[in-house]
Formats: C-alpha cells, sequence, structure tokens
C-alpha cells in the first residue's frame, strides 16, 4: 500500500518533528484536500496536533541514504534532522520544510479522525512549490528494509526468481518445510508493527524524545599554532600534563611550579620547562605565563582557582572540579568576575570512543539504548594525600566516579536519581570507600550500572557497555574502535548457529564473529590530548571551552547525590539540571 | 480521453483500482486517492467522486476490493479510469478471479486487498472510505515490479 515516499515535518513543542511517510495522498479535487496518518508513537503526531500545521515533502529517488538514514535512526532521538543531515527552513507560513525535496505541500489541518494506532488528518493547502529539475520521486519499496549492499545484482536476482516462477516454488517448499501461520492479516500486521491503545500508553509514559540528554561530545578544537605561556602546578600527575602539554603544543613555553624544590627542579629539567617556580604566588604573577594548569590534591582546588582568576590567568584544572559543591560555585564565580577561562579537565568528555558511540547511538544501531554498564575497576592502592577522605573527598567514587558520570551523561543522559552499596573494605589504609556501586535510572526509561572499585582485578572487560534493543556497543579504556554487537548478527554466526549437533557449533562460534569493530580516526584514544587542545584553543581563541566548568559542578553534584544514597542506604533523587 | 485525476492531482501518487460487485453488477474504477490508514485495526482508504458509479455501489454494499497495479498496466488503468461503469461493463476484459466473501481480485497486480467499510467521511467532493482490511493476496510473478504512479500515466 505505501508509495510515494516523502518526510512529513512539522514544529514540536522543542523541535522540528521529521517523519518518514510513504502514506500521504491526495484526497479530493475541489477543494484540493490531502490525508496523511502519522504514527501516534513518534513526535510528529502531537507536532501536527499542536500547531495544526504541516509540510509534506515529497524527496526524490536521489535522497534514497538519506531517508534511510533518517528512518533508522532512534525513533526518540531529539534533532533528527542534525543527525542525518538533512536542512530544514521555515516557511512564512511558520511550518517547517526540507530542502531538497522535488515538490512541499504546506498543509493546514481541517479535520482529524481517530482510526486506531495512526491519527488521520484531512488538510487544505495553502502553497505548493515544485523544483525544477525532473526526477523520479523515491519509492518507499526503495528505502525499506533497511542499508543494502548490491542493489543492483540483488534486483537482478529478483527479477530472475520472479519472472521464472522460482520465487514461488521457493516460497512452497519453504513453506512445507515450516507450514505458515493461517492467513490473518490483521492479527500479522498488529504483531509486525501495530499497537493498541493500551501499548500506544505504555510507550507515551517514557515521552516519545528521549529529553534526558544535555550534553554532546566535543568539536574537534583548531590547533594552537601561537605560543602560549602555560605553567603546570603540581609535581607528581603534573609531570604527566607536561608530556601532554610537550604532545599537543610543542610551541608553547612550559613552565612547572611545586613546592619542593628539589622536586620541581628535577621536573622542569626533565621536561625543558622554560623556568620553574615554588609557590603558585609566583606562578600567577610571572608575565610569561597566561594559563595554568593545576594537578593539586582536590581539597586544594578551590584556593588555586581563585588565586589564578584573581591574577587574570586561564585554568584548566584537574578532575573533579572540587570536593564540595560550595567550593565548585566559588571556583566558578571568580573566573566569571575576573573574565577568565577555567576549565575541569575531564578526559572522558573528550574520548573519541565516547563521540563515536554517541554517534552510533544516534543513527539507531542499537536501537533504544536501555542499559549503561560502567567498570572501573583495577587493584590500585593510593597513598599520601589520595589516602585522605577529607582532601580527596571521598574514595573511588569520588576519583574516578566523576569520569563514569561523565560516560553516563554524555552516552544516555541526566540520571533522576541514584542507588548506592558496596562491597567489604579491602584497603584498610585509606579512609575513602574503595569500591562501591551504584544503580541510576530515568524516567525516560533507561537505566545505568557502575561498578567503580580499587579494590578487585578488572580482568579483559570493556569499561562501558550500553545495551540496547537493537545491538550493543562496547567500549574499552585507551583503545582507538569500539565493538558494536548488533541484534541482527552477521552472515557468519547467522549460519554457524544452524550447525549441529551443538557441540560442534560450540566449537565453531566465536565471540568475535557477532561483533563490528570500528576504527576511530584519532591516533590518541584517551582524550587527554584533546582536552589540553581544547583548553590551549579556547585561551587562544579567547571563547569558553567546548566543556565549561558548570558540567564538572554538576558531575560533582551527581557524585555527592550517590554519597548520600550510600550512607542513607535509600534512593536519592539528583537535582534536576535545567535546560 | 482523459481524466481529471491526471491533470489536477497534486501529488505524484500510486494507482490502483477499486472493484465492487453488488449482486449481479461489478465494476472496476482506476484510483489514485487511497493509502494506508493503520496498522491495528489494520486498515486502508480510499477517496471516492460522490458522482461515480463505485461510489453508489460502495454504500449499497459496504465492500470492495482495492487493487494495487504494477508499473506495466498502465493502459489497464487509463482504460478503468476513463469512463463510467453505468455505460459499459468495465470488468468483462479483466482477468478477475473470486476473492473471499464475494470479493474480486485481479491477477497480475501487486496486491488485491479485500476491504469492508468501517466509516464513510465526506471531504469536499469525494467520499473517504475507512475500511478495515480483510485479506490480502501478493503475487510473486510481479514482485520485482514497482508500483504504477500517476506520472506514469501521463507519459502514455
Amino acid at each position: 500500500m505505501q508509495g510515494i515516499c516523502g518526510i512529513l515535518s512539522s514544529q514540536g513543542e522543542d523541535e522540528t518533528a521529521l517523519f518518514v511517510s510513504a502514506t500521504f495522498a491526495q484526497v479530493s479535487l475541489t477543494p484540493p484536500l490531502v490525508v496523511i496518518n502519522p504514527n501516534r508513537t513518534y513526535s510528529i503526531e502531537p507536532a501536527i496536533s499542536r500547531t495544526g500545521r504541516f509540510a509534506i515533502n515529497v524527496m526524490p529517488a536521489s535522497s534514497q541514504e538519506q531517508i534511510i538514514r533518517l528512518m533508522a535512526a532512534r525513533r526518540r532521538q531529539p534533532n533528527r534532522a542534525d543527525v542525518v543531515g538533512l536542512v530544514v527552513s521555515e516557511s512564512e507560513h511558520r511550518i517547517p520544510f526540507v530542502a531538497g525535496a522535488l515538490q512541499t505541500l504546506f498543509c493546514e489541518v481541517e479535520s482529524s479522525i481517530d482510526a486506531g494506532d495512526r491519527k488521520l488528518y484531512v488538510a487544505r493547502i495553502l502553497e505548493t512549490r515544485t523544483a525544477a529539475r525532473v526526477e523520479l520521486p523515491l519509492l518507499f519499496s526503495a528505502v525499506s528494509g533497511g542499508p543494502r549492499r548490491y542493489v543492483a545484482l540483488q534486483r537482478g536476482v529478483r527479477t530472475v526468481l520472479a519472472r521464472s516462477g522460482a520465487l514461488d516454488i521457493l516460497k512452497k517448499s519453504y513453506h512445507r518445510l515450516r507450514p505458515p501461520a493461517p492467513p490473518d492479516i490483521a492479527l500479522n500486521t498488529y504483531e509486525e508493527a501495530g499497537a493498541t491503545e493500551s501499548e500506544i500508553a505504555t510507550i507515551e509514559s517514557y515521552g516519545l524524545l528521549d529529553q534526558s540528554r544535555r550534553l554532546s561530545p566535543p568539536p574537534k578544537a583548531r590547533p594552537v599554532t601561537r605560543s602560549l605561556g602555560v605553567c603546570v602546578v603540581g609535581t607528581g600527575w603534573g609531570s604527566f600534563h607536561c608530556n601532554l602539554l610537550r604532545q599537543v603544543n610543542p610551541a608553547a613555553k612550559l613552565f612547572v611550579c611545586g613546592r619542593n624544590p628539589d622536586k620541581t627542579a628535577r621536573l622542569a629539567k626533565s621536561v625543558k620547562a622554560e623556568d620553574f617556580f615554588l609557590g603558585l604566588d609566583q606562578a600567577v604573577a610571572d608575565p610569561r605565563v597566561q594559563a595554568l594548569i593545576v594537578a593539586l590534591p582536590h581539597d586544594l582546588h578551590r584556593t588555586a582557582a581563585e588565586q589564578i582568576a584573581a591574577a587574570g590567568k586561564h585554568a584548566l584544572i584537574e578532575k573533579p572540579i572540587a570536593t564540595s559543591l560550595a567550593d565548585a560555585d566559588a571556583m566558578i564565580l571568580a573566573a566569571k568576575r575576573a573574565g577568565t577561562i577555567l576549565m575541569i579537565a575531564e578526559d572522558m568528555h573528550f574520548r573519541p570512543a565516547v563521540t563515536e558511540a554517541v554517534k552510533r547511538i544516534f543513527a539507531g544501531e542499537i536501537g533504544e539504548p536501555l542499559y549503561f554498564f560502567g567498570h572501573a575497576a583495577g587493584v590500585r592502592r593510593p597513598r599520601g594525600w589520595a589516602a585522605q577522605a577529607e582532601r580527596m573527598g571521598g574514595g573511588v567514587l569520588m576519583d574516578m566516579g566523576v569520569h563514569y558520570v561523565r560516560g553516563l551523561r554524555l552516552l544516555m543522559g541526566e540520571p533522576e536519581s541514584v542507588l548506592a552499596s558496596r562491597a567489604m573494605q579491602i584497603d584498610t589504609k585509606i579512609s575513602g570507600e574503595d569500591n562501591v556501586q551504584l544503580i541510576f535510572s530515568n524516567s525516560v526509561g533507561w537505566e545505568g550500572h557502575l561498578i567503580l572499585s580499587w579494590a578487585s582485578a578488572r580482568g579483559h572487560l570493556p569499561d562501558i557497555v550500553i545495551a540496547g534493543d537493537k545491538g550493543t556497543i562496547h567500549l574499552w579504556p585507551g583503545t582507538s574502535y569500539i565493538d558494536l554487537y548488533p541484534q541482527d548478527p552477521p552472515l557468519i554466526p547467522r549460519l554457524l548457529s544452524m550447525v549441529r549437533p551443538y557441540w560442534l557449533q560450540e566449537k565453531l562460534m566465536r565471540p568475535q564473529f557477532g561483533r563490528v569493530r570500528i576504527s576511530l580516526p584519532e591516533k590518541e584514544a584517551s582524550g587527554y590530548q584533546a582536552e589540553v587542545r581544547e583548553f590551549l584553543a579556547a585561551v587562544a581563541e579567547d571563547r569558553e571551552p567546548a566543556s565549561p566548568a558548570e558540567d564538572a559542578r554538576r558531575d560533582l553534584e551527581i557524585v555527592l547525590s550517590a554519597y548520600e544514597a550510600l550512607a542513607n542506604q535509600r534512593r536519592v533523587q539528583v537535582v534536576q539540571v535545567k535546560s | 480521453m482523459t481524466s481529471p485525476y491526471l491533470n489536477s492531482a497534486l501529488i505524484d501518487s500510486i494507482v490502483g483500482l477499486v472493484l465492487v460487485k453488488a449482486g449481479d453488477r461489478s465494476n472496476v474504477m482506476t484510483v489514485s486517492f487511497f493509502s494506508e490508514v493503520a496498522h491495528h485495526p489494520t486498515s486502508l482508504w480510499v477517496s471516492i467522486a460522490k458522482s461515480t458509479y463505485t461510489h453508489s455501489l460502495i454504500e449499497e454494499t459496504g465492500k470492495f476490493s482495492l487493487v494495487v497495479l504494477n508499473q506495466t498496466q498502465g493502459k489497464l488503468a487509463l482504460a478503468c479510469g476513463t469512463s463510467s461503469g453505468r455505460d459499459r461493463d468495465k470488468c468483462a476484459g479483466l482477468d478477475l478471479y473470486p476473492g473471499p466473501e464475494g470479493h474480486l481480485f485481479l491477477n497480475g497486480a501487486l496486491a488485491s486487498t479485500a476491504c469492508s467499510v468501517r466509516q464513510a467521511v465526506p471531504v469536499g467532493d469525494h467520499t473517504l472510505f475507512i475500511a478495515d482490511i480483510l485479506h490480502a493476496d501478493m503475487e510473486s510473478r510481479k514482485s520485482h515490479l514497482r508500483q504504477l504512479l500517476l506520472s506514469d500515466l501521463q507519459k502514455i
């Protein structure tokens, strides 16, 4: 029944709603009226119902790939036009329309008819625009079934099979082996694509759009060619930052700042620093220094940030932003008042694998993302200030939690509540917790499970898994690839699943047969370099960084909620973030 | 011979036939104003000009068949769409076969569906018949062909 393929567009409450439709048609000549039947479980239907206006964008045959991508994109994905690269503009009728359509009909609803899981809208035409070029319209049969390879070959084989009658014979033979259910078109169509009122109510209860995600992976920063004076503060983890800076911007003038004269001089010499300072006072006062990278104990972040801002210098401060929200707010305020940049070093935000995974989720490759599993484990024995809960702000939950909370926020969205519990303490030499597990929830319908541990061995496990109804993505720390396990497995495992006896199938089958490994173009997999590059670019271009300090404050807020949940052994609501 | 649908249609669309049998009378009419309604209940709509013979037969029986034509059936579509069944028996020359419950199906089409009218809604000069789909036959031997379009008819 489906014929010409087009896109219905209408203005939703928060964004333009788009829906691929092949079931629009004219319904009368005088007056000229059209009928559409948008799916009630997509955002297009409420958009049309709200505004009473929509456009039918009849797409050309050449737009096949883009339409397939739009159809494959996640149903509840906001801003679907951006995800598939469609250009949407608004007409003088205040109706959004898609660029590149063969024909666009701007319509106003005259009446609607309740008709089951779709709603019929009868509409009059306000205006019709037709493209000058002559091209066949796209047919639904060319886009149904998703992306295809060897299209011409498939079409040829199908033609031969159909014309020769072999298709009939094949069907009959198959039905002899597996007799089909008695023809019941109503039941079959319902089971394949239909929905009852109660099913629609269930779908709607989670929201037709998943608006829980507030963060986006950053765009690539432009390389900085200017020679900036950058001082790394702290001689422990600071040495790592010195090397990073050298890799990212060899032209930067590097300075080192520490408390211990011998250690600081040694580090300055080993990283070929221009000079070194003993104490932050000296570093911020030096006119050769424009920006500082701070790798100090967590409880010193606030003082350092305020001092740097007061001197009119820019700061990249190691995560977590602080150990309390009051400190974080004071730091943000100080930078705002001084008009300086305050960025928190959260490498998870810049990890190429996370960026790629977000892209794949948006594209609908795992369907609805339902579960996030984060597993940051590995035996570690923190000592010195890191072993003191007051200075660290806690234990592993504070130290590692902010990273994985950021991962959760990028990949799934903002959590609404958190539960926490923990296993026994192994490392009795630290006053903070050495392991914890958290369960995050959001009413849009996803759950996040996080295990953070310095006490348990990790093994060869992905550190993040996102599981959806159409597939699973595995992320590995420090790798330049991600693994996608589609729900519909590739040909080899599909064939092997038919092998009998089972012991032989087990011998032949390998887990990697069901995997699609996606290589990332970036050489640096950790995100550390990209994070420093972004900071330097923000300083050089005098702009806000891609991930401002407020993002890190929110990470801290969520982690502190998890601490509250752990202390009180109850689910804690995480304060809602404003859009 | 011509049809107002060829010149006045706003959107290119697929072309089909509506077949109606009322007692010993039957008729066929070419249509391009039809589409799917819903997946649950499985239903379609077809819009028929109020002045047509087909309209009166559907009103009388409450049932019809909708046949989706393939790209090679343009002449058949024109033949069934440019004259009235009141004047001649347009079904006479067609390769029809009986579908379920007295519905007429067409050999060589992409699909034939047996429909039962659930609701009739007046829209301008037409009536929108919303109908439950009772049964459908697909033609495997024609499955490699695409649907017939209004724009195909304009080229004949």
